[in-house]
């Protein structure tokens, strides 16, 4: 199963409507279900919810074999330690789906990194949705660990060296 | 450790509060005040320490920016923290200036969405932070004083 997700606050009409037109015109065989937010485009030719709960995003998110979502930070972190491939289309201010376009610059990274792969227009979608069916992401760690060191290391000076 | 800690972590709900609470680790052993945004993370947050709500803003809505302020303001007189922690946003970083102007020492980490520049926020508390983190290698090339140790999420 494809997820499909575009957040759960904000419409991607165009990301919605260019999947289900994907699906419906060329017999795709996989099956696909999405959280589409608030899009005014209502998909015809997969099942999809408004938005899930946590538990709900999660379950699904474990259960898919691929996920297609928008650049959020949150989906594209979650895909990641889940290890599932992720194709991702950005929002884009042009378009009225965001009011900068700091998911193009998000997308761009990632998959400068090699963890996901980006269609920047919905003309990209349907070559980058076969690629998906073989894309193995690249593995990224997160260094909290390293982070949280640091900190500690900072605070534990601070109290030896009185307040 | 001579000194236990009064921490003060400080995020809007959401990403910024989700990337700040992964580095729990870092602050075990002191003492931990909360000051976020909305009510729904009361609940979780409450369990490690006392939790002040002071609503959202950000800097197109003035009226509220100064709401936000004011609250701030109270929580910070109240508890005087030692430490001020965030990772933004706009109350995040109000916090650490009012932090900062009773004596407390500041620790940013800026969020990792921001990935060619800092975060307005992040930009502005550059200026008073004792520790400023970020979470893209390119960034701490381009800003003075800044470190980039990895990624928190």
């Amino acid at each position: 199963m494809i997820f499909v997700t575009v957040g759960t606050q904000f419409a991607f009409d165009r990301l919605v409507k260019a999947i289900d037109d994907f699906v419906s015109y060329n017999g795709f065989k996989q099956e696909v279900f999405a959280q589409i937010g608030n899009s005014s485009y209502k998909p015809r030719s997969f099942e999809y919810v408004k938005s899930l709960n946590k538990s709900g995003f999660d379950y699904t998110m474990k259960k898919a074999s691929s996920i297609i979502s928008h650049a959020g930070m949150g989906t594209i972190t979650t895909a990641l330690d889940n290890h599932k491939p992720l194709l991702v289309m950005p929002r884009i201010r042009k378009y009225g789906e965001v009011v900068n376009n700091h998911q193009v610059a998000i997308a761009r990274n990632f998959e400068k990194l090699g963890c996901i792969l980006v269609a920047y227009e919905t003309e990209e979608l349907p070559v980058k949705i076969e690629e998906l069916k073989t894309f193995v992401p690249r593995k990224r760690e997160a260094q909290t660990q390293m982070v949280a060191e640091r900190i500690a290391r900072f605070l534990s000076k601070l109290a030896n060296n009185g307040k | 450790m001579r000194n236990r800690l009064r921490v003060c972590l400080t995020a809007s709900a959401g990403g910024h509060l989700s990337q700040l609470l992964k580095l729990a680790d870092s602050w075990q052993g002191h003492e931990t005040v909360y000051i976020t945004t909305t009510d729904v993370v009361r609940d979780k947050l409450s369990k490690s320490g006392r939790v002040y709500i002071v609503g959202e803003c950000n800097r197109l809505q003035p009226l509220r920016v100064i709401k936000v302020l004011l609250s701030c303001v109270k929580v910070v007189l109240y508890e005087k923290p030692d430490v001020v922690i965030s990772t933004g946003a706009a109350a995040g970083c109000i916090v650490c200036f009012l932090g900062k102007l009773t004596g407390a020492r500041v620790v940013w980490i800026d969020s990792i969405t921001n990935m060619e520049k800092l975060s307005l926020s992040g930009r502005m508390t550059r200026y008073i932070a004792d520790l400023f983190l970020v979470q893209w290698p390119e960034l701490a090339e381009q800003y003075s004083n800044i470190e980039y140790l990895g990624a928190v999420i």
